[in-house]
């Protein structure tokens, strides 16, 4: 076996994982947390990404690395922000079909526009000339170096996800998701809260897509369809919903097995891996979301347990 | 002027199988609440199954579209009984149940390629006749689908409406305890809904795959289109669905002929029935019923 | 009970009106008020036979039902003619009128202690960039939240509301800790002990002679008669009687007559 061809493979699974690992964190304060059915991930994900590599690509920057990709990092994560303002305001005040439709219908515009546009973006050829903002060596080396980057990102959005669960703003989310009718009687603007937790959330997801275009250095609108929701979907779910870890541990166990696991470790013919292996790992993930909400809903890690929690917060 | 005539034409026989397919959506959508993104792939499998009933056994098309339709009823009834039944049963509630029919939706989809095969499938038929029609040409097969579409449209809507059987199925959405009480048996009178949402479905997908390609793809992209149909058509009840359907569909083809660009025509419906579902409920709210 | 009352009115009471209001279902009219003031006395009972409509009144007045017709205006001195009507359930609360649920309903994924906190916290604390700000707001309201759990017999404040009465019970201590202005209850004892019934009261009364205006619905007529300085009588929609419960008393007559056999 080639070793540097396994490691380039390990590394790209590696970057999959934390990428998703990242969006499913996201999702679990939307979706966990505040119970508002975001199905379209993949927009805000591929808004920032084309955000990202048109603003990269297409505008005579007077400055070098790392400025351009910042200020490109910065635009794409300040248009998947006013992204989820507008999807965010559009769900506030909507039940669980308007929120569907609403996130569904966005991604959907993401994808024409992308495919379009062919002008700015490529179209459905795709557009190359993003880049690393550094350059330290092998092709490898600098993949490497972006995955250990993308790590840290997602480390901070775990961070902050578990301290969502242990402060006020947590609560609010929480009570959302319960019970907003009594939630509002209480006096909480819920629909703002709800606006404020898409705007800082999409901008995540947004900043998330825009590491992943300068990974593959490539955009392609092939990555605007429900693959990448699918995958963020299924690893909150399995993992637990309601869980900071549930993220984690789903990802790990749904995109972590396949494309590290299967793609990387397991010695089957090449041929399935252009076809069968994806198409199966689709049909699983499907599969899995089926069998996990009807026999154990709250996915491997069960209940939120807010008992405990409060108990280890507030010692009575 | 020219532009509306054609409009209307194509649209109403192009995108005929879209208010077939609209009508089966909204008849689950009555009866469960649920939105079945899974009800994507009947669309898909009705495709499927038509292609395959004709290459296989070399049946010229209309001799298939009885096979698909029925074969893909089956395939929602066993969906039924094998995951949603058993959901209802253990309580599952709607967002869950939602993202079960995403996960259905995804499984089927990919599934049925270990059964189909993975590349593009095309029917296997002779090139049709070409109708003229106000001046427009117009392939025999999609007057076919016109007609179809109208003669099930017609008969579903007296069936719900009018008949005696629709008014059992009409009083199973609006409490199934009560119904019972009356006699009415919910498993059967469920079975034979999800059988005709998967006909009418099935069916849809077949008049679309023979009149371009079968992919695995064919349904989902027509999953967003139909959901807003009768999410905006609901609120006139079946009729209102397949006006709404209709009028999608002829602003489609109207848009598609302005555009030169079927995408830009789809984003701009897209956003229209947006806008007016969310003025909609804009105004609901303003009236005080307020969700929250 | 008249010091109480006395010494309450010294203080700027706000008042509800209710005008021309109706709801109608399906062609049954639920409510129909021409005018109504809540808020001459510090607390106030509404009675009435099942299906007068006190609660959906109520409901009305906190716009978590729309009216068909009509205005319910908040009076006070700082802002004469506010019109809640006009305004989401959300913004109704935040001008301080507050009403408790009839049915029972929590926040069941929250503790007890979450509940209150939640209650309680104010709107600033509450945004995504204070994720440390939890040991602070604690801290703030501890003490207030600690003398209520332990004044109720509520012991473990980290547990669940498990029992209807629990949830009951907590409900009323969320609506009692945002200590508003205007304090709507629905049917606040019913399912609760004896001895929950007496504190609760004990508890209103101290409100209400702090400046909280209360408007109780109930069907226990112990706690009205007990607890009230007013009582309202509602029927078929309407607000029929209106004066002190001993007078109110004194008209059962009228009161079983309407009703036909008697208790309500």
């Amino acid at each position: 076996m080639n070793l540097d061809w396994l490691d380039a493979f390990l590394v790209f699974g590696l970057f999959e994982v934390v990428m998703v690992i990242g969006l499913a964190l996201l999702l679990h304060l939307q979706l966990g947390l505040a119970r508002i059915a975001n199905f379209g991930v993949v927009g805000f994900w591929g808004l920032g990404m084309y955000a990202f590599g048109v603003s990269y690509v297409r505008v005579d920057w007077p400055f070098g690395e790392p400025w351009q990709f910042l200020v490109c990092a910065l635009i794409a994560t300040g248009v998947a922000a006013l992204a989820g303002l507008l999807v965010g305001w559009y769900v506030a005040d909507l039940d669980t079909d308007g929120v569907l439709v609403g996130t569904l219908g966005f991604a959907t515009a993401v994808a024409i526009l992308a495919t379009t546009q062919q002008e700015l973006t490529g179209g459905a050829l795709g557009m190359g000339g993003l880049g690393f903002p550094y350059d330290i060596g092998t092709v490898k080396a600098n993949e490497f170096l972006w995955l250990v980057i993308t790590t840290l990102l997602v480390a901070a959005i775990l961070f902050f996800v578990w301290r969502v669960h242990r402060s006020p703003y947590g609560r609010l989310l929480i009570a959302v998701g319960a019970n907003e009718p009594l939630a509002r009687s209480l006096g909480k603007s819920t629909f703002r809260a709800k606006i404020g937790l898409f705007v800082v959330t999409s901008a995540a997801m947004g900043l998330l897509g825009a590491m992943f275009g300068v990974m593959v250095r490539f955009l392609d609108v092939l990555n605007l369809g429900v693959d990448i929701t699918l995958a963020a979907i299924v690893g909150l779910v399995l993992g637990g919903t309601a869980r900071v870890w549930g993220a984690v541990i789903g990802v790990v166990l749904t995109v972590g097995l396949f494309d590290i696991v299967v793609q990387v470790y397991l010695p089957l013919p090449r041929e399935w891996h252009t076809q069968a292996i994806p198409v199966l790992r689709e049909a699983l993930f499907g599969l899995a979301l089926i069998v996990v909400l009807l026999f154990r809903p709250l996915g491997v890690l069960g209940k939120m347990r807010r008992d405990r929690l409060m108990k280890k917060v507030h010692g009575r | 002027m020219d532009l509306v005539v054609q409009a209307v034409v194509i649209g109403l026989t192009e995108n005929a199988p879209l208010v077939l397919a609209a009508i089966g959506f909204y008849l689950l959508y009555r009866l469960t609440g649920l939105i079945n993104v899974a009800y994507a792939e009947t669309v898909t499998l009705g495709a499927y199954f038509g292609m395959w009933a004709n290459t296989t056994f070399g049946l010229d098309f209309y001799a298939v579209l009885l096979p698909a339709g029925v074969l893909a009823g089956l395939v929602s009834v066993a969906t039924y009984l094998l995951v949603f039944r058993p959901a209802k049963r253990r309580n599952v509630g709607m967002l869950e149940l939602i993202i079960i029919s995403f996960g259905l939706s995804i499984f089927l989809r990919h599934a049925l390629q270990f059964v189909f095969g993975y590349p593009v499938r095309f029917f296997d038929v002779p090139p049709p006749d070409t109708i003229m029609v106000l001046g427009v040409g117009v392939a025999s097969f999609r007057l076919l689908a016109l007609a179809s579409v109208a003669i099930l449209a017609l008969l579903l809507y007296w069936f719900i409406q009018r008949s005696s059987f629709g008014l059992k199925i009409r009083a199973l959405a609006s409490d199934e305890s009560l119904a019972q009480a009356s006699g009415i048996r919910p498993l059967a009178v469920a079975v034979l809904i999800w059988f005709i949402a998967g006909l009418a479905g099935g069916l849809a997908g077949a008049f679309f795959g023979v009149g371009s390609s079968v992919a695995p793809l064919l349904g989902w992209r027509l999953f967003l289109p139909i959901l807003l149909i009768v999410l905006v058509g609901r609120a006139w009840g079946l009729g209102g669905v397949i006006t709404v359907g209709v009028a999608t569909g002829v602003a489609l083809a109207g848009a598609t002929l302005q555009f030169g660009q079927g995408l830009y025509a789809q984003l701009l419906l897209i956003l229209i029935l947006l806008a007016i579902l969310k003025i909609r409920a804009r105004r609901l709210a303003a009236a005080g019923g307020v969700a929250a | 009970m008249a010091a109480d009352a006395a010494a309450g009115s010294a203080v700027a009471r706000p008042q509800i009106r209710v005008e021309g209001v109706a709801k109608s279902y399906s062609g049954r009219t639920v409510v129909d008020v021409d005018e109504l003031v809540l808020g001459d006395s510090p607390i106030e009972g509404l009675i009435g036979p099942n299906g007068a409509g006190k609660t959906t009144l109520m409901r009305m007045i906190v716009h978590a039902v729309p009216l068909d017709r009509g205005r319910i205006t908040l009076q006070s001195p700082a802002e004469p003619d506010l019109l809640l009507s006009a305004m989401p359930t959300d913004r109704i609360a935040r001008h301080g009128v507050v009403k408790s649920n009839q049915l029972i309903t929590d926040f069941d994924r929250l503790t007890i202690l979450d509940s209150l906190l939640f209650a309680v916290t104010e709107a600033e604390r509450e945004k995504p960039y204070r994720i440390f700000s939890e040991r602070a707001v604690f801290a703030r309201h501890r003490e207030e939240i600690e003398r209520l759990l332990d004044y109720f017999g509520l012991v473990d404040a980290t547990a669940f509301a498990k029992s209807a009465g629990e949830k009951k019970l907590l409900d009323i201590i969320r609506c009692l800790i945002l200590k508003p202005r205007f304090l709507l209850l629905d049917e606040p004892t019913a399912g609760l002990p004896d001895d929950i019934t007496e504190k609760v009261m004990h508890t209103l009364r101290e409100l209400a002679a702090a400046g909280t205006t209360v408007v109780i619905v109930a069907h226990d007529l112990n706690v009205i008669w007990n607890l009230c300085d007013e009582v309202v009588f509602m029927a078929e929609g309407k607000a029929l009687l209106r004066g002190d419960p001993q007078s109110i008393r004194e008209h059962r007559t009228i009161v079983e007559k309407y009703l036909g056999e008697g208790h309500v």
